[in-house]
């Protein structure tokens, strides 16, 4: 018990040293029930949450083996009370069970009644369940599967699942490894989702999650939906899925605000599915349309809320959520985890980046000082017109030319979010713009010239937060942004951790107003990348000025 | 709690209480050793104070009613049972021959005891019998030589209540008498099941009156001798004699034996297992203490007219604590109780650190916890009232003055002797069920004992239900102990994990301290940081506004000094967005300034300045410049004034809003004190009221040289009145040896024989010895009386009986009975022994 690399605290947080020689060792134990908050550089924090344990217990672990690995990598004792409550919260676990009955169908089990009545009794669970058909048995409304899964959750009764899933309709998919492989990370994410049933992949930027769900497909081998983001994105997918598996073009439909097309793998928008007209949800023919095998979730910490009802009926089928950043500003992501199903495969991105397969990453933050007259005009002005002064401070533009000249040679992307402020620096850097107002064909076609060279700098609102592939972007200096979002400035900073050609190094610069609104919500922004070991270094305007003179 | 009547009317004008019981009681502790008297003294010291003047007036102090009550409710569950054995066994002055008492037979009378093996039991039970004897509860009435007749001292019945071991309070036979159950088998239906229910007691009920079955059955009963009709104010009940019970009983005077105290069904926690969570707790109690000072330095609570904490500042507390308002009320009364904070008796008054303060934050995390852990072992607060509602359903406050008590300190006591003698981890429950075997006829309110339960473990006393390390030191220490296992602080020491000096800094602005931090290392964090995560280890993080409070504490000083600390403790380097941070800050920091002063110089001209600052006449105001045309001074307005107007300045005095005030009077005035600026209310810690007392609790009871000395005294004048006594009986061999000098030690001074000295006394001890010992001898005393209006009365009579606080004795002469309470005698003068015949009746003039 001494000496070991883990600490626990009496707040359910587990800190991890990374530099300790079991390090390793006592990741693996843990990984199984505990969650990883934090990455940073010396010690990563796990924490316990119930939702965490039911899953261990859910994957075969009891309660014994959850606090030996407490007790045999804990450099010091314990907390007693902490164990107890270990084995308290998984013994909850079970209780209540989710099966197919022969006659009833879909039935909630309990093995003990008290929970039973419990539960029954709870305001939540009214209209999920049907009639009572024994002292221990109710019927439980089919498409309510994933919804009554949720609230037994939060009832503190988690349900262990037992009623398998609808095999779907079977189609061959099999990868195509031509001269590339799947990585081993990649092996072992699909690997854990399989044996999960249902979950999330939480994979860095650029890390390869589209090969991860191209991967369960093959898996799965039966008709797939994949819901995206964007058509952008829809294309890359179906570009990507016919380079990498034996599926034709022909086998991939489109289902988005241009094209209408059910194939056996079938990618459309979450746009579309939650389009209503006249109060009513006209696409929702898509979700019955074919006996779906595999439902693919892209980018799915962006999951709009309509959609957490609305797929519920999806729930017999296998479902995979992938993305990089699994933080909501509204912190939703309990149900993410409820509806779609647990964190089947989480990476640190220091350690994918380690082995090589994301491009180390410079981040820096580059404090501009307002000049006096800009000074007064904020600190007059109304609290929501703040944000907006502050990040389109006129003296931004001459620091992102500077920072331009710091990197003569590398493809750039400058990122913002007022419009005006892009127009004006397009203009100002002679460059070309983006916005949500160019059509996809231009998007494309400045895409397809900045991936060849052709175009050295683009200037991007935030239509390019996420999906876009630019592997040869190196360098992203981000203006203005959704006020404190940090998942927004992770998947900015994703835009160029792929692997460059040469191996260089890439870098993400944040320009902020010092003193202002714009400051603390780069602090807060930067605080997800941070806790993954992207620590930003703050630089003042003033001192790059000096640099590029001297 | 009616007595038969029967019994009363069977006493009227019968023998009396028979002469031998109060004297040979008396003649039993005089034949003691000395050693025994001690430790009777010892063990009940309220005999000791004041001292007895001899050994009949112990005996009759120590067979009071007063004084056997203590002694029972010192007594435990299986003491009283066997205590109540020995009462009911040996009852009956008349068959005192039948029944002579020894432990055995008590023993094997007493009843059956779950899983108590006979051997265990009747050892148990020889030993309780000793210390029963030990304590005068139960003497020796048999000569020396023969074998031993043990019985319960006088007053022990009385005081043991209306129903000892469940029986109706035995006058007569005891002896279970089996033959009085014969009839039985011809008993109608019921008649069993009335004798049933009053079998184990209490056996006094009412008589059924409604159903005839019932009612035949005890008419029944009645008539063969099992059950007695109640007469008088008991009319309507029935009750079940003594020795009718024993035979249903089948001797045994006892249902169930309980020789143990309860032991809760639970396995033993390892004892590492409860040394970390003591320790944990142990830390925890120091953290919140030290940061309720420092939350009290900064800003006192206001103290409540009737002296206690309000329940604002105390909801601010729990907030700041972050705990619960009962948890924060315990934290609270710790520090009173350890005079780390005190009611600083100002108008208005707050709750301020004391002097004591400094030095205690200053000490080692163990030598804090055990000062705060022997305060509360020796406090007589009761902070468990804290948070609840009184009668009227007001909130009784923390750190109310009147909430304390005088049992506080021995009930802790108490609470932790029974957690350290139990074999099973315990809760307050359980504790309560212990502490009401232990003390049956003393059960400490049960709120009580939670609440010192739950202090005990907030301390880290008590872990997991057990006495940890620590716990067990300090009671170790309280108890007189010393050497390794009686101090506290080692014992911390002990349990604690080592310090750690190390912080990892990392580029979110965290830091992690993977161990319990070194005081200077804590000191750096808490001043720098805000932490977010305790345990084993401590994670922190770096904000502006954590960085600037260390920098404007003054601690850090300046960004440098503040990096070189950070980085004296971190392995590497500090990470660059703390540093910026840190000097980021610092560059912030120095912008806004405050400062005091009482008055200030407003002019037009900047010039002006300049030549105020150099003025040598203007130097006492103190001026100093605050900006290009102001400047502060330490004095007040006017005197500033006349400072100017010495030198040649003709200065305006303005107002809050800058309106020239006129000043053509020179009427005095003074700002009002809530617009004086810059005053600061909370001055210099207030000293603690009382010095610090005697940490160590004293050992209960009266100390060892003391009650040697009583005994030494009152063996000597024992033998004096001995003597006295007998010389006065007219005991011939004594006649012949010159009247002991009664007064030789003090002073030498000789009463002149026969003189009209009072022979009695006015001692109300002594007073009831005499009277014993005239209803034994059946002698006669002068009795002087006070009657109602004041009016002492002199009388000759013989006392019968004295019980209940009453006397009941003859007046010969005019051949009636009086009855007389005893606090209106005013003295007492034995008169010779009988026969009457002898011409020795003196009535003296008081």
């Amino acid at each position: 018990m001494t000496d070991g690399p883990l600490i626990v605290q009496s707040d359910k947080t587990l800190l991890l040293e990374v530099d300790h020689p079991q390090a390793a060792e006592a990741r693996r134990a843990i990984a199984p029930f505990a969650e990883l908050e934090r990455a940073p550089e010396h010690v990563h924090t796990y924490r316990l949450t119930p939702l965490g344990l039911w899953n261990a217990r859910a994957a075969g672990h009891d309660a014994e083996q959850v606090v030996a690995a407490l007790m045999d990598y804990s450099r010091y004792p314990v907390p007693h009370p902490l164990l107890v409550d270990v084995a308290e919260t998984m013994a909850r676990y079970g209780r209540l069970q989710l099966v197919k009955h022969p006659t009833h169908g879909l039935v909630l089990q309990s093995l003990d009644r008290a929970v039973l009545t419990e539960v029954l009794r709870s305001k939540r669970t009214a209209g999920l369940l049907g009639e009572r058909i024994d002292e221990d048995t109710v019927v439980v409304h089919p498409s309510e599967r994933g919804h009554l899964k949720q609230v037994l959750v939060k009832l503190g009764w988690p349900a262990e699942d037992l009623a398998g899933y609808v095999d779907g309709e079977h189609h061959d998919i099999a990868l195509t490894p031509d001269g590339w492989e799947l990585r081993p990370y990649q092996e072992h994410a699909v690997e854990s989702f399989w044996h999960g049933g249902s979950g999330v992949v939480v994979l860095p930027c650029g890390a390869g999650k589209t090969l991860v769900g191209a991967g369960a497909m093959a898996k799965s081998s039966t008709t797939t939906l994949i819901l995206v983001t964007n058509t952008v994105s829809a294309r890359q997918w179906k570009d990507e899925l016919v380079k990498r598996t034996s599926l034709t073009e022909d086998e991939i439909g489109e289902y988005s605000g241009a094209r209408k097309e059910i194939k056996p793998v079938t990618i459309a928008t979450y746009q579309v599915l939650t389009t209503k007209r006249k109060g009513v949800y006209t696409h929702l023919e898509l979700l019955d349309a074919r006996d779906w095998g595999l439902v693919v979730y892209d980018e799915v910490h962006l999951l709009p809320a309509p959609i957490f009802r609305m797929t519920a009926d999806l729930q017999a089928r296998r479902r995979l959520g992938l993305t990089a950043t699994l933080v909501r500003e509204d912190g939703r992501e309990d149900e993410v985890f409820s509806l779609i199903g647990p964190k089947r495969f989480d990476a640190p991105w220091k350690d994918i980046e380690a082995q090589g397969y994301i491009a180390p990453a410079e981040c820096v933050e580059v404090r501009l000082t307002l000049p006096d007259g800009e000074r007064m005009a904020y600190a007059t002005a109304e609290p929501e017109d703040k944000y907006r002064l502050a990040s389109s401070a006129s003296g931004k533009n001459r620091v992102v030319e500077q920072i331009l000249a710091r990197h003569p040679e590398d493809q750039a992307l400058v990122i913002g979010q007022y419009i005006d402020q892009l127009h004006e620096l397009a203009e100002h850097l002679d460059a070309p713009l983006i916005t949500g107002e160019t059509t996809v064909r231009e998007r494309q076609r400045l895409f397809d010239a900045f991936r060849t060279g052709e175009i050295q700098h683009l200037v991007v609102s935030k239509v390019a937060n996420f999906s876009i592939d630019l592997p040869e972007a190196s360098v992203a200096i981000q203006v203005s942004g959704s006020f404190g979002s940090r998942q927004e400035e992770a998947q900015r900073l994703g835009r160029v951790m792929r692997p460059k050609h040469d191996g260089r190094t890439a870098h993400f610069y944040a320009v902020v107003a010092r003193d202002t609104v714009d400051q603390d919500f780069a602090a807060h922004r930067q605080r997800f990348l941070a806790e993954q070991g992207y620590a930003y270094r703050i630089v003042d305007a003033e001192d790059l000025e000096a640099e590029l003179a001297g | 709690m009616a007595r038969p009547d029967r019994s009363t009317a069977r006493r009227t004008g019968a023998a009396p209480v028979p002469p031998s019981d109060a004297l040979s009681f008396s003649e039993a502790l005089r034949g003691r050793e000395d050693a025994a008297l001690v430790a009777l003294l010892r063990a009940r010291p309220d005999l000791a104070s004041p001292s007895p003047s001899t050994i009949r007036s112990l005996a009759a102090r120590a067979t009071g009613r007063a004084s056997v009550d203590r002694a029972l409710a010192e007594l435990d569950t299986f003491a009283l049972q066997v205590l109540e054995a020995f009462a009911v066994r040996g009852a009956d002055p008349h068959d005192r021959a039948a029944h002579v008492l020894d432990v055995a037979a008590v023993v094997g009378g007493l009843g059956p005891a779950d899983d108590v093996p006979v051997d265990d039991l009747t050892s148990a039970a020889s030993a309780t019998a000793d210390r029963l004897v030990l304590l005068a509860l139960v003497w020796d009435a048999a000569a020396p030589g023969s074998p031993p007749d043990l019985r319960a001292a006088p007053g022990v019945l009385d005081s043991l209540g209306p129903y000892p071991a469940g029986l109706l309070a035995p006058e007569g036979a005891t002896a279970p008498d089996d033959a009085v159950l014969a009839p039985l088998d011809d008993a109608p239906p019921g008649a069993r099941a009335i004798l049933d229910a009053l079998t184990w007691g209490p056996p006094v009920g009412v008589a059924p009156r409604a159903e005839s079955r019932a009612v035949e059955a005890t008419r029944w009963l009645v008539e063969h001798g099992l059950l007695e009709r109640l007469a008088g104010e008991d009319a309507g009940r029935v009750s079940l004699p003594a020795p009718v019970a024993l035979a249903l009983r089948g001797g045994l005077t006892h249902r169930d034996v309980r020789p143990t105290p309860p032991v809760p069904d639970r396995t033993a926690h390892a004892a590492a297992t409860v040394d970390a969570e003591a320790g944990r707790a142990a830390e925890e109690a120091v953290r919140l203490v030290t940061d309720l000072v420092r939350l009290w330095e900064q800003a006192p609570p206001v103290v409540l007219r009737t002296g206690g904490l309000g329940a604002r500042d105390l909801r601010r507390l729990a907030l700041r604590l972050d705990v619960d308002e009962q948890a924060a009320a315990q934290v609270a009364e710790l520090a009173l109780a350890a005079e780390l904070v005190a009611d600083d008796g100002e108008v208005p008054a707050s709750f301020v650190p004391t002097t004591l303060v400094d030095a205690w934050l200053a000490d080692d995390v163990a030598d804090r916890w055990a000062d705060l852990a022997r305060a509360w072992l020796a406090s007589s607060r009761t902070p468990w009232v804290a948070t609840t509602r009184d009668a009227a359903g007001a909130l009784r406050s923390a750190l109310d003055p009147a909430h304390t008590a005088g049992w506080a300190a021995r009930l802790r006591r108490t609470v932790l002797d029974a957690a350290a003698s139990s074999p099973a981890p315990l809760t307050a429950d359980d504790v309560q069920d212990v502490l009401a075997w232990t003390t049956p006829r003393a059960v400490p309110p049960r709120d009580a004992v939670a609440g010192v339960w739950r202090g005990a473990e907030l301390l880290g006393v008590v872990a997991l239900g057990t006495l940890g390390g620590p716990g067990a030191a300090l009671l170790a220490e309280a108890d007189g102990g010393s050497g390794d296992g009686a101090d506290p602080v080692a014992a911390l020491d002990a349990v604690l994990p080592p310090e750690v000096d190390d912080l990892l800094l990392q580029g979110d602005l965290t830091g992690i301290v993977p161990g319990r931090p070194t005081r200077d290392l804590a000191r750096l964090v808490d001043d720098a940081a805000t932490v977010e995560s305790r345990g084993g280890a401590l994670t922190v993080r770096f904000t502006l506004e954590s960085v600037t409070r260390a920098l404007a504490a003054g601690s850090a000083g300046d960004a440098d000094t503040l990096l070189a600390a950070l980085a004296r403790h971190t392995r590497g380097t500090v990470p660059q967005p703390l540093e910026y941070l840190v000097r980021d800050a610092a560059r912030r920091f120095g912008r806004v300034r405050v400062g005091a002063a009482l008055s200030y110089v407003r002019v037009d001209d900047p010039a002006l300045v300049a030549s105020f600052l150099a003025d040598p006449a203007l130097r006492a105001t103190g001026l100093h410049q605050l900006g290009p045309t102001v400047l502060a001074a330490h004095v007040p307005a006017a005197e500033l004034r006349a400072a100017l107007a010495s030198s040649g300045v003709s200065a305006a005095l303005e107002d809050d809003e800058g309106r020239t005030v006129s000043t053509e009077t020179d009427r005095p005035r003074t700002v009002p004190p809530g617009r004086r600026r810059g005053r600061s209310r909370y001055g210099a810690p207030v000293a603690p009221t009382s010095v610090p007392a005697e940490r160590a609790a004293r050992a209960a009871g009266l100390a060892a040289a003391r009650a040697e000395a009583v005994v030494g005294e009152l063996r000597s004048r024992d033998a004096l009145a001995q003597a006295d006594a007998s010389w006065r009986r007219g005991d011939g061999a004594v006649l012949a040896t010159p009247r002991p000098d009664a007064e030789a030690g003090s002073g030498g001074r000789r009463p002149p024989r026969g003189a009209s000295q009072a022979r009695g006394t006015t001692e109300p001890g002594d007073l009831l010895g005499l009277l014993h010992d005239a209803i034994a001898e059946q002698s006669l005393v002068s009795l002087e009386t006070v009657d109602a209006r004041g009016v002492p009365v002199t009388r000759t009579v013989r006392p019968l009986r004295l019980e209940g606080g009453r006397l009941r004795a003859v007046d010969p002469a005019r051949d009636a009975e009086l009855t007389v309470a005893v606090h209106r005698i005013a003295r007492v003068v034995p008169q010779a022994a009988r026969p009457p015949a002898a011409p020795t009746t003196r009535t003296e003039d008081a």
